[in-house]
């Protein structure tokens, strides 16, 4: 039996950063790394479902990025994943979801897992769509925003809550093997002492280039790819400000205002 | 008076060869019970792990003696109950040194080499001394009965905070029973003592050398008068000696018997951990070895045989339950009751033949004798218990054992969790950017060093508070321009420095702790300097006591004995004495900790300050809450938190102005008590430093620089 995870290693912005040269990226400089907040309830929901199951289960974390994402992975290790496989190749820069979804079918394929999981979103590209996509390649059945789940490794069918809007769950029969995208919040994610990650840097993290997965370098990067970033930007700040002072003064203060701005926000 | 080898002890007279005979097997039989506990004893502390104790064995005799001698912890906060005790334990110590040398002579020097001392002069003061020794043992058991049945200090009611009423181990009346016995057992034995003293004076009164020199026997002459008085005859003295012989030599023997099965065991156990006793056992915490497979204590065999021979040395005095801060606001944890409970645990499960099974170990949980983890994380190893206890009871050490095995199961406040996370990432508590570590810098006149880049005398190592804190940082920026204003050559780690670890480590996260404790110490050393100086006493401690052990031995203060040094050498004076009236917190770690009770006082002084104490001062100062990651927990609504507790202690000081704290998270965990005790406008809450700054002139010409270290 065998639950893959599909895991990224997100960035976030520290409080001042510059946008790289190109215009269509962060200055590297100014990111911080970790492993993405959904995937670490999907991972967790996986390694819940290995410790629960009578037959053994092998936790498998795979992702997509070059050798500092192995950090990540580690954690992953430390926190119960029986392995660890990384993809990368520099072609594989530019790619959208599209692309990074080809990629983790054909690790799937390569794999043959009883069940696929992934975060819900990634909390710094946001695009929702790599789990999704993943199940498109493949041709698996999918359900997305999972908050609750009932599967044990080896079932047909798995019983499942997604979240929808406005409050309501929807409950739902799924066939096996399926993609599910993992919301926050089904479970509670286990603390990964130092201790434990610095013993996971003795396991070996599995790399593997693209040509181990039957992959040209067309099949992704932004030839792979149905999107492309153009450029990044930080929008214009709102401005508020309290006018003080009487009446008369007040309504000179806002009429300066409106003069200046002629009622639209630069 | 009848002088010679005719005034001696009467033992066996008037017994048949068969009674000596079975006093014999009596004798014996109670030796073969003791000992056999006391191998049971002995294989139980060998069950735990091993543990080698460092420094001279010499020196801890010399310490282990001296304490149990002077009862100078015993007579710590109670006096009443230590000058008791030394009654007691001298009158039983030369009674059984006395009754001991009857044996020495009359089963070994005498039957084997024909020695014969315990006769004439030697008798007779040895016989005055022991009735002195009786009435000293008599006069302490009662003051002791008195206590525990008249004035019963609430240090001595057994009710648990850990337990609700109903749970299997909350009854403690076992424990009551226990006490009164032995209580009694001795009393007994020293008021049959006398009694069968005076009747055999009554028995042997016609024969000159017994009653003539029953002087020195005055408690057993007074008794015989009394019992003549009520009319007891020669005969009548005769029989009711070998009734009350028998009685007395039995209820002795039982008591010998039964030491290494009941409290009385104390006697040896509690001089075993005073002779174990760490001086550092709550500042330096132990590494984990790399043998270890698993960090921390998961089972009753996973302490080391000093953690259980702790467990049986404490005699439940509630020393530690009264002055744990977690216990005053009510929190479920008394370090007294987390000893009491693995001792029970232990004795249940490492008594036996045989091991049981490891499930059957698991000393982790709410089951009679495990620890619960609301327990373990209500402690703030802020190290009052193991200050205060009288036998070497190491409890902060247990507990942070206890939590490692929870840190590495993740069973933690969520909030906690997500601390260790965000240090682990950003190498601070705060959450932020590295390198905005040294950001409160910018809002000074001058440039602070950066001593990654050049040399300075004294490095000063910051802390998160006072790095991060928007409060903190202001009392920062006036410490930076007090060392600027006494021309002292200083600089600052900037990114260099992370969190320096002592709470890290205090909350079970050793493996964090490693990483942060190695990372400044190769800052450290990558930078040149003379000494260290901290603002920040948790800081202070682990640098000081734990760095060492991972390679980095520096020189360190805390900021208030360089202030001390530099008002003394004049680069600091003041300009008008404050004559505020004012109250001194220490902090744990300054104080209890590294024993900097005296620096901020003379500062105060300096200043002009009056200082009034709180009740709770110095080695007895009562925690802020904040100690052993407990900042980083929530307090539970609606409990009184122990600061507030602290602020309203504070609060009866009359006129009180200023509540001085010389600690980051003090200011922090004090300055909101005070609002939230409604004691806001009353008085103020303020760093030492801000008010030096206060009474300094207002700005100086500048001079040349000069070292101060």
């Amino acid at each position: 039996m065998k639950i893959l995870v599909a895991v990224k290693q997100v960035s976030t912005l520290e409080e001042d950063f510059e946008i790289r040269a190109d215009g269509r990226d962060i200055d590297p400089d100014f990111l911080i790394h970790d492993l993405n907040e959904w995937d670490d309830f999907s991972l967790e929901e996986a390694v819940k479902i290995k410790e629960a199951a009578g037959a053994p289960v092998e936790v498998l974390a795979v992702s997509v990025g070059p050798d500092e994402v192995d950090e990540s992975l580690r954690k992953c290790l430390a926190k119960g994943a029986d392995r660890a496989l990384r993809i990368w190749d520099d072609a594989v820069l530019g790619s959208d979801p599209i692309a990074i979804a080809r990629i983790l079918a054909a690790v799937a394929r390569r794999e043959q897992p009883d069940m696929l999981f992934a975060g819900v979103q990634s909390s710094d590209q946001a695009f929702a769509s790599t789990g999704i996509a993943t199940a498109g390649f493949l041709g698996w059945p999918h359900a997305a925003v999972v908050a609750n789940l009932r599967y044990a490794p080896g079932d047909k069918t798995a019983v499942l809550r997604r979240e929808l809007e406005g409050g309501v769950l929807q409950e739902v029969t799924i066939q096996c093997p399926a993609v599910l995208t993992i919301q926050a919040g089904i479970n509670t994610p286990r603390y990964a002492s130092l201790r434990s990650i610095k013993q996971a840097a003795a396991k070996t993290i599995e790399v593997l280039s693209l040509s181990d997965l039957n992959l040209a370098t067309t099949d992704v990067g932004e030839a792979g790819s149905l999107s492309r970033v153009r450029r990044m930007l930080v929008p214009p700040k709102s401005r508020a400000a309290l006018i003080e002072g009487s009446a008369a003064e007040q309504a000179r203060k806002l009429a300066d205002i409106i003069r200046e701005f002629k009622g639209v926000a630069p | 008076m009848v002088r010679g080898d005719s005034v001696t002890r009467i033992l066996f007279e008037a017994f048949s060869a068969n009674e000596v005979r079975l006093f014999y097997a009596l004798g014996y039989a109670a030796i073969a019970v003791f000992c056999y506990g006391v191998y049971v004893q002995v294989r139980k502390y060998r069950r735990g792990a091993a543990l080698e104790l460092d420094g001279s064995l010499k020196d801890r005799v010399v310490a282990m003696v001296a304490a149990v001698f002077t009862h100078r912890t015993i007579d710590r906060r109670d006096p009443a109950a230590g000058g008791a005790h030394r009654l007691i334990f001298y009158g039983f110590t030369l009674l059984f040194i006395g009754t001991a040398t009857i044996t020495l002579e009359y089963d070994i020097l005498e039957p084997l080499f024909g020695i014969r001392f315990w006769h004439g002069t030697f008798y007779l003061v040895f016989s005055l001394v022991l009735d002195v020794a009786g009435v000293a043992m008599i006069a302490g058991l009662a003051y002791m009965m008195v206590r525990r049945g008249w004035l019963k200090p609430p240090k001595l009611d057994y009710a648990r905070p850990d337990r609700v009423p109903g749970d299997p181990d909350y009854e403690r009346s076992a424990y009551r029973l226990e006490d009164w016995a032995f209580l009694w057992a001795l009393m007994i034995i020293g008021g049959t003592g006398y009694l069968l003293e005076a009747a055999r004076l009554v028995w042997l009164e016609a024969r000159p050398e017994v009653w003539d020199t029953r002087t020195w026997s005055p408690v057993g002459a007074l008794l015989a008068a009394g019992l003549k008085a009520l009319g007891l005859t020669a005969a009548g003295g005769g029989t009711l000696r070998h009734g009350l012989w028998w009685f007395h030599g039995i209820i002795a023997l039982v008591l010998i018997a039964l030491i290494p099965y009941t409290k009385v065991k104390h006697m040896f156990t509690a001089a075993g951990s005073l002779l174990a006793r760490d001086p550092l056992a709550a500042q330096r915490l132990p590494r984990i070895p790399d043998s270890k497979a698993q960090p921390g204590v998961a089972t009753i065999t996973d302490f080391n045989w000093k953690q259980l021979l702790n467990l049986d040395a404490c005699t439940k005095c509630g020393r530690c339950h009264e002055a744990c801060p977690a216990r005053a606001v009510g929190a479920p944890l008394s370090p007294r009751d987390v000893i009491l409970s693995l001792r029970e645990f232990a004795n249940k499960a490492l008594e036996y033949g045989s091991l049981p099974d490891a499930v059957d170990l698991d000393v982790h949980g709410k089951a009679p004798g495990q620890v619960a983890m609301e327990t373990l994380w209500s402690c703030r190893t802020c190290m009052a218990c193991v200050e205060i206890c009288p036998v070497a009871v190491e409890h902060v050490p247990i507990i942070v054992e206890l939590r490692r095995k929870l840190v590495e199961d993740g069973a933690m406040d969520p909030q906690l969790t997500k601390t260790l996370q965000t240090i682990h990432k950003t190498g601070n508590s705060f959450g932020e950017s590295k390198r905005k570590r040294g950001a409160w810098t910018k809002a000074l006149p001058f440039t602070v060093k950066d001593a990654r880049k050049e040399p300075v005398d004294v490095l000063w190592f910051v802390g998160d508070y006072a790095s991060f804190d928007p409060r903190n940082q202001k009392v920062s920026q006036t410490f930076a321009s007090l060392l600027a204003e006494a021309q002292v050559d200083f600089g600052i780690l900037y990114d260099g420095e992370s969190n320096a670890g002592n709470d890290v480590r205090r909350v079970g996260e050793e493996g964090l702790y490693e990483v942060l404790a190695t990372a400044n110490i190769s800052a450290l050393r990558a930078a040149s300097f003379t000494s260290v100086v901290t603002t920040d006493p948790h800081s202070y401690n682990t640098i000081r006591n734990e760095y060492p052990d991972f390679g980095g031995k520096f020189s360190i203060e805390h900021y208030t004995s360089l202030l001390c040094r530099l008002f003394a050498r004049g680069a600091l004076t003041v300009r008008a004495p404050l004559k505020y009236r004012v109250t001194f917190h220490d902090p744990c770690h300054l104080g209890r900790f590294n024993q900097g009770y005296d620096a901020p006082r003379e500062l105060l002084a300096l200043l002009g300050c009056e200082l009034v104490e709180m009740g709770r001062c110095r080695s007895n100062s009562f925690c802020c809450g904040a100690g052993g990651g407990r900042i980083w927990i929530p307090d539970a609504v609606g409990t009184e938190k122990p600061a507030q507790n602290r602020i309203r202690e504070a609060a009866t000081i009359p006129g009180l102005e200023i509540y001085v704290v010389s600690c980051p998270k003090d200011l922090t965990m004090f300055e909101d008590a005070l609002k939230t005790t409604g004691n806001e406008g009353k008085f103020v809450v303020r760093e030492l430093i801000e008010l030096v700054r206060e009474a300094l002139p207002i700005a100086r010409p500048a001079q040349t620089e000069v070292s101060i270290a």
